[in-house]
């Protein structure tokens, strides 16, 4: 392991490597007496709970930030420029249907779709990549039609629904956005010293980052199938329009990447397919680690307008879209 | 996160993933079809990882030889909590790896079984097709259910069915013979119960394969009904490969 050499020069500080590996040895030497603490059956439920969304996850997420990372490093981004249209009105559409074809983390979609304006594209055509990117490429859209079998109609409800959201945003934006409100930067998120070492840590970056929060979602599935009694659960998902509020409430709080969404939705069997869909629409398009991206990156004045408006426009085609195919 | 440390949390995370599919208890949380997708991911979270610790050991020896200061100059702070180097939430990454080794969490059980107020998946109300020939049939846990109380049990009648599930204690007294059904994975469980008469008390979470025949009761049509299976024989046996159905 590599205890960085400078650190003496620096004066010692405990670093992250000494956390962990004090950690690790704390956990070895006391795996008898922390099995014993879990050895109770609604914890032991819950931890199966847990490491089976993240374990079936998991391969989604790690194919997502494979091939996100390979755009990042080997798709220049003139191209983006020459394959959309001049007219901005049209460029959204179409910037819309390209993330069906292009698998982006919704973490890096944010920083594209800040390089995409950096380089000349329009804001709105890039915004609508930036919503529909990580809600219906073909891993997300593979891993719901995984997570829903025998649901097909679960996927096409996602995909109608997502695109729609994020061309309309699109065209909003293009009528009533400011670009004061955009301050864009340019795109040096992760830029290696070659195009392999580029992808290398994007990869690297976005699955640390997207697997925390999967993490965070597959820790709070497993409380509410442990911790919440299933008749207050299944009160809840009796009421059409709360199931819908209260499940595109909580995508928004657990921040779950997009690839792993659809097994967290898949959980809550107590919901009708409607809500899960608000859940599966909602989570790739508005959620807290995203607007503090969004206004880390455009401004703080950008996420306090683009971020609810895109809530209440998801919510909206999630209700009509699954009012249309899934009931 | 520093850089060296996002490397051997990668390594532990493939390597976690590795453990369980190495083996068969990565049945006890997702489908068998998951097997080549899991050994996949997990062999390039520990390639990333081997890779990336390379490279921090590297850039240590060159700022050593340098005696510049051990820093990042390719990221920033975008809005997202990164410290020097990394996202914060990728701790969390941990939580799973601690679970695996550490909890080694096993298949759903009568806990889970007992918390689920509904018995089954909803099966459609269309007549059922005769049971498969032998005697005893051999019957899901769920198909019994579905048979029983959505069919008013009339494929079941004058027929020797076998099943095999694990015991949930009945809090009315007894035990029911359960076994979970996994639509993806065990976060979409669904379990199955049948109230067992005639049989010896067990242990919850004991697996048995029983022999028996439907008797009426329990009610009919509805998601909370638990039909009624008279037992002729029971054996205990060891949880199956896959303890799910």
């Amino acid at each position: 392991m590599s205890a960085s050499p400078t650190r003496e020069s620096k004066g010692y500080r405990p670093g992250s490597l000494e956390i962990l590996a004090i950690g690790l040895v704390v956990l070895i030497v006391g795996q008898r007496w922390l099995v014993g603490l879990f050895d109770d059956p609604a914890l032991q439920t819950g931890a199966t709970i847990f490491v089976s969304i993240v374990v079936q996850a998991l391969p989604f997420l790690v194919l997502g930030v494979v091939l996100s990372g390979a755009i990042a490093a080997f798709v220049p981004a003139s191209f983006w420029k020459k394959a959309l249209p001049k007219n901005p009105a049209l460029a959204v559409p179409v910037a819309g249907a390209a993330g069906a074809v292009l698998p982006g983390c919704e973490c890096a979609s944010v920083p594209v779709a800040n390089g995409l304006m950096s380089r000349g594209v329009a804001p709105a055509a890039a915004l609508a990549f930036l919503l529909s990117a990580p809600a219906i490429n073909p891993i997300v859209l593979a891993s719901t039609f995984v997570a829903f079998p025998g649901e097909p109609m679960m996927v096409v409800a996602r995909f109608i629904a997502s695109l729609a959201t994020a061309v309309i945003m699109g065209w909003l934006w293009l009528r009533f956005g400011k670009a004061k409100w955009l301050r864009i930067g340019p795109r040096d998120h992760l830029v290696g010293s070659s195009s392999w070492h580029t992808f290398r840590l994007t990869a690297t970056h976005d699955f640390l980052h997207a697997g925390g929060f999967l993490v965070i979602g597959g820790l709070f599935a497993a409380a509410l199938n442990v911790v919440v009694p299933q008749e207050w659960l299944l009160a809840v998902a009796d009421q059409p329009i709360l199931s819908v509020l209260v499940l595109a409430g909580l995508a928004v709080l657990l921040s779950i990447c997009s690839e792993a969404d659809a097994f967290v939705a898949a959980s809550l069997t107590e919901f009708s397919l409607t809500a899960k869909l608000a859940f599966l629409v909602v989570g790739p398009m508005v959620d807290l680690k995203l607007i503090s991206l969004q206004a880390g990156t455009f401004s703080g004045k950008f996420a306090t307008r683009f971020a609810p408006a895109t809530f209440v426009l998801a919510v909206i085609f999630s209700l009509l879209v699954g009012w249309w195919l899934l009931t | 996160m520093r850089r060296d440390v996002q490397a051997i949390v990668l390594i532990l995370v493939g390597g976690a993933v590795l453990r369980i599919t190495i083996g068969d208890t990565f049945l006890n949380y997702v489908q068998e079809p998951m097997r080549p997708w899991l050994l996949l991911s997990g062999g390039i979270l520990v390639v990333l990882g081997v890779l990336a610790l390379i490279d921090s050991i590297r850039k240590g020896r060159a700022a050593d030889d340098e005696h510049t200061p051990h820093d990042e100059p390719h990221e920033h702070d975008d809005g997202h909590g990164h410290g020097a180097g990394g996202p914060r939430a990728a701790w969390l990454l941990l939580l799973p790896v601690l679970a695996i080794f550490l909890i080694a969490p096993p298949a759903l059980g009568a806990y889970a079984a007992a918390r689920d107020v509904n018995n089954s998946a909803p099966t459609s109300e269309a007549k059922a097709p005769p049971l498969p020939p032998g005697d005893p049939a051999q019957v899901t846990v769920a198909e019994y259910v579905g048979r029983a109380v959505w069919d008013d049990g009339l494929t079941l009648v004058d027929r020797t069915v076998e099943m095999t599930g694990f015991v949930t204690p009945d809090p009315e007294g007894g035990w029911w013979i359960s076994r979970m059904a996994v639509a993806c994975c065990a976060a979409d469980a669904i379990a199955s119960k049948v109230k067992v008469l005639n049989a010896p008390d067990l242990p919850a979470d004991t697996w048995v394969t029983i022999t028996g025949r439907w008797v009426p009761g329990g009610g009919t049509k509805t998601d909370t009904a638990i039909p009624l299976i008279e037992v002729i024989d029971l054996v205990e046996v060891p949880q199956p490969r896959n303890p799910y159905e």
